[in-house]
């Protein structure tokens, strides 16, 4: 068994400030990570991350925008902490080496993004994820922390309602590890692969949220899950809304601009939940080409394309065929981003003491019922390091707990049996089964009697794991077994998100039902908590939205 | 239409070595070669390992042979592969020990990064870490002031800073053939990265000296693969002729490598000619030469004798007029 005295468990963005914040302290924090933390999906953020800095702009304008955007389900305690931490949060990044584009006076470049009243949007081309995962990561480097890659985390062990550690399978081969620690962080990320047509890495599964509900920690706000207006019609793959930032236009079949219908301010830079129901109104509608709408980018002429947007251009060469300097990139809403997710405080603490999250697999709530562009990775390095300074405090008075070790024998014999399986069903095949339900039932517009649907089909799918067959039985890098496991986290998730959806009989962001198309704000007006009861039922609680500043108004743009 | 996928196999707990297996599967426009691959794991056997992430370039998980070029194989398109080659071949990346089928064990490379500091050294006085200052109402935040100039080699779509660490490079690399124990293009390029950073502070030259040692930049081959081979665009080897043009021009000339260049340099100042004897001399010295001595009476024993005195070239004044223009560009 390892010990440690912190134990971060996912090593994209909000994992990795964390451990930069500890580890510059002296503090004996690991990472555990199931992935080489480069290969982290923060990487493939695009388009930008937020603070005003201008002179004309405020983080008072940058508060209220996010506000909105949440359509008043973010907890404004906490989003005043984000907009006002933004600036010295992007600061700090370019002291440890993260690279910016710069404007003509010498300070940071910022394009303009969605639901956004100024451009503050501060970026590195269009792969400023990339640039801030790998500058992050050569810090953690810089104060020699240690990783351990390739580790699939099974479960969080409590001891008397306090954290003490984790039980993580080592992939490379195939043993399982107790680590324990006065505290644990989940930084796991999002489920996108819930969705078919999804811009997550393969990876996204949706782990820390279900091992969390599993350990008696409430997920919260599970039925928001953002659909980014543009994702590539084939692949689902990723275009960056600083392309809509930097003058890009939706067509339809007709060639109409149509955001001047739903949103005749913001056009094509209206909120995600705006532009991607505006979308998929128009492709049900009839006015789609196969499926799709178009982003044209054309008019921005080649040589900004090249300087702003060269990995958009190459993803739309190289997965849909399309060059964007001569054609426009047929594009479609794809699921993207969990606003829900493991419910913390804005200091990253959960129900459990000592066990911690950030990032999207937290919810804290910033985002509400919808995230803007640019806001994700604010909300990683804020609350990623805001988690490690309350990390730091705790483990001043942290008492010793005991770490169960029968939890490794345990999650050892669940695999030993999974892979024993040798039914006829393939865990592979049943995974796009969910996916495709999911999207088709449980997507950008909703109504109750197809989610039921969708409910009963995750519950036979959920029959059908019982069948499944392992093909895998070695134990170096068996990833065949993996994606099993991944699978049933994702199950998981899915039954969340589905009842969750269900029971919130009104639209707010982008939890949109067609039978209760309008906000309620006397009803719902509240978080929901969903957590399980004895025997694995999910069982919904409410919260109270904080609202300090800023009441409740019409959402238009 | 259908294809075969022919997929190194090697799994160290029953095979003794590693051998290959066909899958037959239906392509789809726009099919990638790993969607072939997850269509055969997930459909045919669940056994095929391999790493695999974002799936659109970004991540560098599933860097792979892809009928022998190293590539990433999300990237890679089935439908030109096998107009070209008729069958989609996997095998592991070159250059690094295989745990299994098509994954390899990295654990060297990514040793190769921490190797040169891959972060900023010391601090620029403005940047000096003074806390960290939240907003209160109505206040704003001063940045400090970097013009575009100053990161004008990071901040091109084919700089340094876009590498993904997908090992591409690393795996078609010349010279970690010939020396395993050699840097690599990435590494190197990443050692570029911060050595061109307006905010690096290494006031004695650290990471340009330990660069310099054996198995650094000097042990580069030039055979162009590391940038042949990016599948972002970028081009270690240009990274790392720069390094070399920085540490001549610092004066860090104690490895042969650079001295192998300053000697050339002046051998063709004074006489136009390249005097091969004087150089090996002045890169390694005696004991290098002694250490050599094997190969350099085998060679003169076939004739290959380079000529004890050399004679001027005819136009040596076009040679003085050549240096006095590089000599002014220098300054």
């Amino acid at each position: 068994m390892l010990k440690h005295d912190v134990v971060i468990v996912g090593a994209g963005l909000a994992g990795l400030r964390a451990c930069v914040e500890l580890r510059r302290k002296g503090i004996d924090a690991i990472i555990v990570s199931k992935v080489y933390p480069t290969r982290s999906h923060s990487g493939a953020a695009q388009g930008g991350v937020n603070a005003a800095f201008d002179e004309n702009d405020s983080w008072e304008s940058h508060f209220f925008d996010t506000v909105k955007g949440s359509d008043y389900l973010g907890d404004q305690d906490a989003i005043e902490i984000l907009t006002s931490e933004a600036p010295a949060n992007i600061i700090d990044l370019q002291r440890m080496g993260v690279v910016f584009n710069r404007n003509d006076r010498g300070g940071i470049a910022q394009r303009p993004f969605g639901g956004q009243s100024f451009p503050r949007s501060c970026y590195y081309a269009d792969a400023v994820g990339h640039m801030m995962l790998h500058g992050l990561f050569d810090n953690v480097l810089k104060y020699k922390t240690k990783i351990l890659y390739e580790y699939f985390v099974t479960s969080l062990v409590t001891d008397n309602g306090k954290v003490s550690g984790v039980v993580a399978y080592d992939i490379k081969n195939g043993k399982f590890e107790g680590i324990a620690a006065k505290a644990v962080l989940f930084a796991t990320g999002g489920y996108g692969q819930v969705y078919s047509s999804n811009t997550n890495a393969l990876i996204n599964t949706g782990d820390g949220m279900a091992i969390s509900i599993k350990a008696g920690v409430p997920l919260m706000d599970m039925e928001f899950v953002q659909f980014h207006p543009t994702t590539l019609k084939s692949t689902g793959i990723l275009v960056t809304e600083g392309a809509r930032g930097e003058g890009a236009y939706l067509l339809n079949s007709l060639g109409v601009r149509f955001m001047s219908k739903y949103a005749s301010k913001a056009m094509e830079l209206a909120p995600r939940d705006v532009v991607a129901r505006a979308e998929q109104t128009e492709i049900n509608e009839g006015r789609g080409i196969d499926g799709a709408i178009l982003l044209d980018v054309r008019h921005l002429g080649k040589e900004k394309i090249m300087e702003r947007l060269p990995q958009i251009m190459q993803l739309s060469i190289d997965f849909e065929g399309v060059n964007p300097i001569y054609e426009p990139i047929p594009i479609r809403p794809g699921a993207h981003y969990s606003m829900g997710g493991i419910k913390t405080d804005y200091n990253g603490r959960t129900a459990i003491e000592g066990y911690y999250s950030a990032g999207e697999s937290a919810c804290v709530s910033v985002h509400g019922a919808n995230r803007l562009g640019g806001n994700s990775l604010l909300d990683t390095v804020v609350f990623g390091r805001r988690a490690g300074i309350d990390i730091t405090e705790y483990l001043k008075t942290a008492s010793e707990t005991k770490f169960d070790e029968s939890m490794v024998k345990r999650d050892e014999e669940v695999f030993e049996k999974l892979k024993k399986s040798t039914g006829k069903e393939r865990h592979g095949l049943l995974k796009s089964e969910l996916q495709e339900e999911m999207r088709a039932n449980v997507g950008v517009f909703r109504e109750e009697n197809v989610m039921k649907k969708a409910l009963d089909k995750i519950i036979e799918l959920r029959e059908r794991t019982k069948n499944i067959s392992i093909d895998d039985k070695s134990k170096t890098f068996n990833t065949d077994i993996v994606e099993a496991f991944e699978f049933n986290n994702m199950l998981i998730i899915a039954e969340v998100i589905a009842r969750g959806a269900i029971l919130r009989k009104e639209s707010r962001g982008a939890h949109y039902r067609t039978d209760f198309p309008e906000r309620d704000d006397g009803n719902w007006l509240k978080h929901t908590l969903a957590t399980l009861d004895g025997k694995e039922n999910i069982k919904f609680d409410f919260s109270e939205v904080v609202i300090t500043k800023f009441k409740p108004q019409p959402r238009t743009y | 239409m259908e294809f075969k996928v022919r997929a190194c196999r090697f799994n160290p707990e029953v095979d003794k070595k590693p051998y290959y297996k066909e899958y037959t599967i239906e392509d789809y426009p726009g099919m990638t070669v790993l969607n072939a691959l997850i269509k055969v794991k997930s459909e045919l056997d669940g056994t095929l390992s391999f790493r695999r992430s974002c799936r659109s370039a970004i991540c560098g998980s599933c860097a792979m042979k892809i009928n022998g070029i190293s590539k990433l194989a999300c990237k890679t398109q089935v439908g030109p592969e096998i107009e070209k080659f008729g069958i989609i071949n996997v095998g592991p990346l070159a250059n690094m020990p295989v745990i299994r089928d098509l994954i390899v064990d990295q654990e060297s490379f990514f040793d190769k990064i921490k190797e040169i500091k891959p972060y900023l050294l010391g601090q620029r006085e403005d940047e000096a870490y003074n806390g960290f200052h939240v907003l209160k109402e109505g206040e704003k935040i001063s940045q400090p002031v970097y013009y575009k100039s100053e990161f004008q080699n990071l901040t091109g779509n084919n700089d340094t800073p876009n590498c993904i660490l997908c090992e591409c490079c690393y795996s078609e690399c010349g010279g970690v053939v010939g020396n395993p124990g050699y840097l690599g293009p990435a590494a190197l390029a990443k050692l570029y990265r911060y050595s061109e950073d307006p905010r690096d502070n290494d006031k004695n030259g650290s990471r340009l000296v330990n660069g310099s040692k054996a198995d650094g930049m000097w042990d580069c081959v030039h055979c162009q693969a590391c940038e042949e081979f990016c599948p972002k665009g970028v081009s270690p080897v240009k990274s790392i002729v720069k390094l070399h043009e920085r540490t001549i021009k610092n004066s860090i000339t104690f490895s042969a490598g650079s001295k192998h260049v300053v000697s050339i340099a002046k051998s063709i100042r004074k006489t136009g000619r390249l005097d091969e004897i004087k150089v090996a001399f002045d890169s390694v010295g005696i004991s290098g030469l002694i250490n050599n001595l094997p190969m350099i009476l085998g060679a003169g024993l076939k004739g290959k004798i380079p000529p004890l005195r050399l004679k001027l070239i005819k136009d040596m004044e076009d040679i003085r007029l050549a240096y006095k223009e590089l000599d002014l560009e220098g300054k």
